[in-house]
């Protein structure tokens, strides 16, 4: 939070900055419009920004001058000089405030109310506050706290304020900013040292070892990967620290407006320019806050549509070389054709002869001409006419895209395309027609290995299908794609990469292999070769060899992969868009002891463990296993013991207590799709149901867990001390931990009986002379293997001679998880 | 005069003349990885550090050459990086000749160069060396099809 404040406050100071010229030229021509634009925007900004943090009077300040501003905009007020002077001593006073908001001070109370009124235009307010702020307005000294309170002016003059910015140095962090272009030289500075360092060392491992070289050499390279990491971290951000704060703006948001919105975030790791994040910051919380105010609706309308009381909305980032696409869709109304045509008839940008030559996709894309809004009512939320007109000025001033598409009743998906020049993304390197290409690692699902037999893999027509976890997917060969001879492995054992693209649709992509994957820096390509819509960029591998790296989501569009609704939330009955709806519930399903097919609800399982036998204790009233020290209650174990060294266990809770459950084979997670029939025989059986068309019996966890469930309790790990020097602490300590031993201080001053004392033979006889020898049992190590017979001492690298030593040291008490378990 | 310095190769037998200030280096050109998809001209990429360059092979561009043979002329290991609208390209050349001045403007020949040769040239210049024709370097790059294209849109 601290971060999205300093940069709040950064990006402020930076608008007000460059605004102040248009606040000057604004107050010399009130009626020149290009200038009301700017500081209107300016204050959308700020009234934005507020709906992150708590700063209602920040918020009540730019709302104010926000609506006097679009009254002058749409031409129901005409700007005079006392409303100039009015919405500059907001601006001032907004100044004030970010500057406190940084010295971590209290903003002192009172005075806004007086300054808010100063913009109405009627006249009572007008005579006082306004010929004051009139006069103190256009002076260059921020000392309005003043104006709208003269006779308060003392308490709170600016003195008290401003020295503050500089008196706490630890308030903000301190950053620097630097033009990108000398981070980007910076930075291919680096690449270009890297390869150099490459080419050195291929000629040094001509030349043969070389130890007063080589040792340098390593360190060169040591520290040439500190610095390219560093530089690279310098531009990069993952988009996560954008997303991130989203979840909590959408609660607020729907609160606000009562209604029911669910997020889900996807593609959080995609890295970007620190830049580019700062450039898609606003134009996203707009979407995201139109697809609230006028996408989703109500609880009780969508009851009436037969929808979810609840809407969705999804926010996937996908990277693909130069461009990243940011997808926000939602699941409410859809766009009204009409409405809008309606509107741009209404408002001139269109001719009703334009209007019917339309397509609908074209009329919704009307939405992001300037001075466009359909909302009937305005709202603390969105809708003036800017917003979405200001998007899209936004990206296309980086050279990005925005589009819209909708489903009436469905939904709406707005698509942002941004442009990135330089970038690192994480890639796949793969083999087709015995070239190599490059994949951004953001679109690979999974990658299948197989026979064209396990693969399903059929022909239909030209087009290629797969089988995937029971769906058919189509698939590309990319040797095919490039016009390239595919190699013979390819068609018998394809390697398949699963690729999903931002609007939720799946497809394989067959190679002939896969080489590596890693972090890839983008270059781009030449316009003549971007041309042909195959690659995003180009990038160069360990060895210096230039690869290309594909443009996936335009692969798939040019061979009509995109769904045409392009919403995946609209299908809920279709099995891919049940898999992001987390309506169904999910089961582990497997097979247990008696050989019968079972399921356990999904949230319940924690963890799926792999335990040697022994680590089960049988001794007890009831199984107990030991699973990462701690002692948890077994059950689903066969009566007759077990044939296998190890056993899998499905580790459970409910959120406090755990319980382990033994099974023979755990198969996968399965969809709870089919309906559940209750069986009230067996106890332990929530319901049977159906999974690819067999029966299944459910684990009844509350049956499970009021039966078996307990409190997870640390094992007594037997406990022991070794010798304090330096050989104990790096070679022996880790011999004895992993033998299940607890290291120990031996200076305890209140030592366990059982506590095992490993000491040096020579130690132990000085302790043993003074009386002080340790009290439990003792294990004494001797420096030499050699020894007399039926000598006590064990020589300290004889590792089974230890390990018994230790075992039969431990022997005497009763075995461990045993005596935990009465104690529990 | 530094605007008068060119570079001197031979592309397709013939002598043409590149202004030195768009050849920013002459390197000896490595594997080439080619393009699939892309026009015959493009032979690929190649690495220049840590640049990826885009090669032209400048015969090909002039649509001279029957597409796949290209070695209708010999094939010289140096290649000229020329940068054009910040994209960086290494030409494919016969030989890199010379560096030398210009003496005197460019000027036309009556009967032109032959509608190859008229599309990317700016004119004959006179060298110390000798007469070259002097080449426009992005009606070069953009290749015979783009060029083709365009003068259909434009009719």
């Amino acid at each position: 939070m601290d971060d999205l404040l300093a940069e709040f406050i950064a990006e402020t100071r930076e608008m007000l900055e460059a605004s102040s010229g248009e606040i000057v030229a604004w107050e010399a021509d009130p009626t020149d419009r290009a200038r009301i634009d700017t500081i209107f925007r300016f204050v959308h900004t700020v009234k934005g920004n507020c709906g992150f943090f708590d700063f209602p009077r920040l918020a009540d300040l730019s709302h104010a001058a926000e609506d006097a501003l679009a009254d002058c905009r749409a031409g129901r007020r005409d700007p005079d000089p006392q409303m100039v002077s009015a919405v500059l001593a907001i601006i001032d006073r907004i100044a004030l405030m970010i500057d406190a908001i940084e010295a971590g001070q209290e903003f002192p109370e009172g005075g806004d109310e007086l300054l808010i009124d100063a913009l109405s235009d009627t006249h009572e307010t007008l005579a006082e506050a306004g010929s004051s702020a009139g006069k103190q307005g256009s002076s260059p000294h921020l000392d309005e706290p003043g104006i709208a309170r003269p006779d308060m002016a003392d308490d709170f003059t600016a003195d008290r304020i401003v020295p503050g910015r500089r008196a706490d140095p630890a308030a903000a962090q301190r950053t620097i900013r630097l033009p990108v272009e000398l981070l980007d030289r910076v930075m291919s500075g680096v690449s270009d040292m890297v390869l150099a360092r490459n080419d050195l060392a291929h000629r040094l491992r001509q030349a043969g070892n070389q130890p007063t070289i080589d040792g340098p050499f390593e360190r060169l390279t040591t520290i040439l990967t500190d610095v390219r990491d560093a530089i690279t971290r310098m531009r990069m951000q993952r988009i996560e620290t954008l997303l991130s704060v989203l979840p909590r703006l959408i609660r607020d948001l729907s609160a606000e407006l009562g209604k029911q919105v669910m997020v889900d975030l996807d593609g959080g790791d995609v890295e970007l320019d620190r830049e580019m994040i700062e450039t898609i910051r606003d134009p996203l919380t707009h979407i995201i806050r139109n697809a609230i105010d006028h996408g989703i609706e109500t609880p009780a309308a969508r009851r009436a549509s037969g929808k979810r009381e609840i809407g969705l909305l999804t926010i996937a980032a996908r990277q693909s070389g130069n461009t990243i696409a940011i997808v926000i869709s939602d699941d409410g109304r859809g766009l009204d054709e009409e409405r809008i045509a309606a509107k741009a008839t209404a408002t001139g940008l269109i001719t009703a002869a334009e209007r019917s030559a339309m397509s609908r996709d074209k009329i919704l894309n009307l939405i992001f001409e300037p001075g466009f809004s359909t909302a009937e009512v305005v709202s603390n939320v969105s809708g003036r006419g800017v917003g979405l007109d200001v998007v899209r000025q936004n990206l296309e001033r980086v050279g990005g895209s925005i589009k819209v598409a909708s489903a009436p009743g469905h939904g709406t998906l707005f698509t942002m395309q941004i442009p990135l020049t330089l970038s690192i993304i994480a890639g796949l390197t793969v083999e087709a027609g015995g070239q190599r290409f490059a994949i951004p690692q953001s679109y690979v699902e999974e990658i299948v290995q197989g026979s064209s037999r396990a693969l399903d893999l059929t022909h239909m027509g030209e087009a290629a299908l797969v089988t995937f976890r029971g769906n058919r997917v189509p698939c590309l060969m990319l040797a095919e794609v490039l016009g390239l001879e595919p190699g013979t492995a390819a068609l018998r054992d394809p390697t398949l990469v699963m690729l999903r693209l931002a609007s939720g649709d799946l497809f394989a992509l067959a190679v002939d292999g896969i080489h590596n994957h890693g972090d890839l820096v983008v270059k781009p390509l030449a316009p003549a070769v971007m041309r042909c819509g195959l690659y995003a960029g180009s990038t160069l591998l360990d060895d210096g060899q230039p690869v290309l790296l594909l443009d996936i989501a335009n692969i798939a569009a040019a061979h009509e992969l995109v769904s045409e609704t392009r919403i995946r939330v609209l299908q809920p009955a279709d099995d891919t868009a049940a898999q992001v709806t987390p309506d169904a519930p999910r089961a582990m399903l497997f097979t247990d002891f008696a050989g019968r097919r079972s399921a356990v609800r999904l949230e319940l399982v924690q963890r799926i463990e792999t335990a040697p036998v022994s680590a089960i204790d049988l001794s007890g009233p009831r199984p107990r296993a030991v699973i990462d020290g701690m002692i948890l209650p077994l059950v689903g174990l066969p009566e007759t013991p077990l044939a296998t060294h190890r056993v899998r266990l499905l580790r459970l809770t409910d959120g406090g207590g755990e319980v382990l459950l033994a099974v023979r084979e755990v198969e996968d997670a399965v969809m709870l799709d089919a309906a559940l029939h209750p069986v009230p025989e067996d106890p332990l059986a929530e319901a049977v149901t159906l999974i690819d068309g067999a029966p299944v019996t459910l684990i009844d966890a509350h049956a499970l867990f009021a039966r078996f469930g307990a409190l997870p309790v640390a094992a007594s790990r037997p406990k022991c001390t070794i010798p304090t020097d330096d050989w104990a602490r790096t070679i022996l300590a880790p011999l004895v931990s992993a033998a299940g031993y607890e290291i120990v201080h031996s200076d305890d001053p209140d030592p366990d009986p059982t506590t095992i004392a490993i000491i040096f033979d020579e130690v132990y006889e000085v302790a043993e002379a003074l009386g002080r020898a340790p009290s439990g049992p003792v294990i004494r190590l001797r420096d030499h293997p050699d020894a007399p017979k039926g000598c006590a001492t064990i020589y300290r690298y004889d590792r089974d001679g230890l390990l018994a030593a230790l075992n039969a040291a431990s022997r005497p008490s009763a075995p461990a998880p045993a005596t935990a378990g009465e104690r529990a | 005069m530094t605007n008068n310095l060119l570079v001197i190769a031979q592309i397709a037998g013939r002598r043409c003349a590149l202004s030195a200030l768009d050849v920013k280096s002459v390197i000896e050109l490595g594997a080439v990885t080619p393009i699939p998809r892309t026009p015959d001209h493009i032979a690929g990429i190649t690495a220049l550090r840590s640049q990826a360059l885009t090669v032209i092979d400048c015969r090909l561009a002039l649509g001279l050459g029957d597409g796949r043979s290209g070695h209708d002329w010999p094939t010289d290991h140096r290649a000229a990086v020329v940068s054009d609208s910040g994209h960086s390209y290494a030409l494919m050349v016969d030989a890199i000749e010379d560096i030398t001045t210009a003496v005197g403007e460019p000027g036309q020949v009556p009967g032109g160069f032959g509608a190859e040769w008229s599309r990317v040239a700016n004119g004959m210049i006179e060298t110390m060396i000798g007469p070259a024709l002097l080449i426009d370097l992005p009606a070069l790059l953009a290749g015979p099809d783009t060029v083709r294209h365009e003068s259909e849109a434009a009719l």
